[in-house]
């Protein structure tokens, strides 16, 4: 058993004369959580649907050292007259034949179903309907879980149940997770692949990503009262690079950390200005997200 | 639950296996009732105009419960079995199943219960259609009412094979059942050919009229073909099915 449980190598996918994927390659480690982010008509779909053997790439290789995979589609839709409790008990027979059925209501349970665990599903919500897709998934113990946007179509209590659901898996699943949501690739993910038009862009740890961008680094000032005594006398120092100021707080940057950390401090104490607080300004994934796809 | 359970399940809940015992059912009661009777009827509603018209058999109640009864019956068969066999028309649900089972796992099920709930609805018809005539008109020759259902079974059963052939072509339930109908259809014109006929599937139709009557066993070949080609109908469906991306 090797280390990655997924690897894949010049993945291309063609539709006619559209190309959904182009070249793709990436690995992911056994037992992660991988994110896959990117704009709508990325290619995140394809991807995790080649994955799951669901689609043939058009070229390249690719290698999935997993007994048992599961997929959740974006919008998970059932035959409307099954009980939730069958969509489950059905998926839990076809991944773990003979094994113990309580896992089935301890899933439901997990998931919130329990209660409605009797109902036909052709009444539930979207919202219902992905997290019985997501019971459906993770009921058969699956090696390798590939979720398409699960937390979508939920509340925000919803949301943070499943993210905490996909955190747990970590280290007994490994997880290809594939979301808009960059907040919430941020909070479960260990590693994030950022498809573009078809094409991995980036693949790394987000720390990485953050640090290894070219945006130049920030500080945000915070005064008492007014800031424009504290902007002119910035707008001078040769090594400030951009300042800019609402109300009473202001964003400074510079050419490199090691200078704004050398020589922000001693300049505003220079000025005449009442500090509230001096604090880098932290970039978000959002930010990088939108650096590198644009 | 298992997938075996679920086509059951899928089965009585939609309704659909009472579609498929209603249709063979109400037109077994009818086939002997309107044969004793059309003589009557004919009359109420000739306006005095003489109208001639067969007396009573066992025979024409057969005939006129299977000519009833297969037209419609075939239809309702193949909207039933498409509405199984078609599973990928829903793509959510598809790649549930496709990512669980394998593509003969799926389809077993769906072949054999919507085979076995054919041919139950045709049987129960045409006990229907034989107790009916007894009571009513007198009884038909048994061993031939046995041997031709046997024969009209194994050409309900190709139908189902038909229509998961079908399936594995188009996605869409009607688009499915429509192919499946429309593939019935050209079987019948190609009929129209004498030297050919004799070798197709819907000479099992002809045969239920003529066994009933009397007529010596004279199927083989059809049946041969028929059971050919249903086998070749599931198994270029499974082919066709692994291929198709989900």
């Amino acid at each position: 058993m090797t280390n990655d449980v997924v690897g894949a190598s010049g993945i291309t996918k063609k539709y006619g004369t559209t190309t959904a994927l182009d070249d793709v390659s990436l690995s992911v480690r056994r037992g992660s959580v991988y994110g896959l982010v990117g704009p709508n008509g990325a290619g995140k779909t394809t991807l995790l649907g080649i994955l799951a053997g669901l689609r043939r790439p058009t070229k390249g290789e690719f290698t999935v050292d997993a007994r048992r995979v599961a997929v959740l589609p974006d919008a998970p839709k059932f035959d409307p007259w099954m009980k939730a409790r069958e969509v489950v008990d059905l998926s839990f027979n076809l991944a773990l034949p003979g094994g113990d059925p309580a896992a089935v209501d301890a899933v439901l349970a997990r998931t919130g179903l329990l209660q409605v665990a009797h109902r036909r599903v052709g009444g539930f919500s979207r919202g219902m309907l992905q997290r019985l897709g997501l019971a459906a998934a993770v009921v058969g113990d699956p090696d390798l879980l590939l979720l398409d946007e699960p937390a979508a179509a939920l509340d925000p209590a919803g949301r943070r149940e499943v993210l905490d659901m996909v955190s747990d898996l970590r280290g007994d699943s490994t997880v290809i997770f594939s979301s808009h949501i960059l907040d919430d690739v941020e909070a479960v993910c260990d590693e994030i692949g950022i498809l573009n038009r078809g094409q991995l862009i980036y693949e790394g740890t987000l720390e990485d990503l953050i640090r290894g961008s070219s945006h130049l680094p920030s500080y945000c000032v915070v005064v008492r009262g007014s800031s424009d005594g504290l902007v002119a006398l910035l707008q001078r120092c040769e090594w400030v690079a951009d300042v800019s100021a609402a109300g009473s707080t202001v964003i400074v940057t510079a050419a490199s950390s090691a200078v704004i950390e050398q020589e922000l401090v001693p300049c505003v104490a220079n000025s005449d200005a009442a500090i509230v607080s001096i604090a880098p300004v932290e970039r978000s994934l959002e930010d990088v997200f939108l650096e590198v796809t644009q | 639950m298992t997938l075996w359970r679920l086509e059951l399940v899928r089965l009585f809940r939609t309704h659909r296996i009472w579609i498929l015992f209603g249709v063979f059912a109400l037109f077994g009661a009818l086939g002997p009732l309107t044969a004793r009777f059309l003589p009557e009827i004919v009359e109420a509603v000739g306006g005095g105009v003489e109208i001639a018209v067969p007396p009573p058999s066992p025979e024409l109640a057969m005939a006129g419960y299977l000519g009833n009864a297969l037209q419609i019956g075939i239809l309702a068969i193949a909207f039933v079995a498409a509405a199984a066999l078609a599973f990928d028309s829903r793509p959510e649900m598809a790649v549930y199943l496709r990512t669980r089972a394998s593509i003969p796992q799926i389809l077993a099920p769906r072949y054999v219960v919507n085979m076995l709930a054919s041919v139950v609805s045709f049987v129960i018809g045409t006990t229907i259609a034989y107790v009916g005539s007894a009571i009513l008109i007198g009884a038909p020759l048994l061993g031939g009412t046995v041997t031709a259902t046997l024969l009209l079974s194994v050409y309900l059963v190709f139908v189902v094979a038909l229509t998961g052939f079908a399936a594995s072509l188009v996605r869409s339930i009607p688009g499915t059942a429509l192919i499946t109908v429309g593939v019935l259809i050209v079987i019948g014109i190609i009929g129209l050919i004498p030297q050919v006929d004799a070798w197709l599937p819907s000479s099992l139709v002809g045969s239920f009229d003529a066994l009933i009557a009397g007529g010596g066993f004279d199927y083989w070949g059809p049946l041969a073909v028929t059971i050919i080609l249903s086998m070749g109908s599931i198994a270029a469906s499974i082919a066709l099915m692994e291929r198709r991306e989900a």
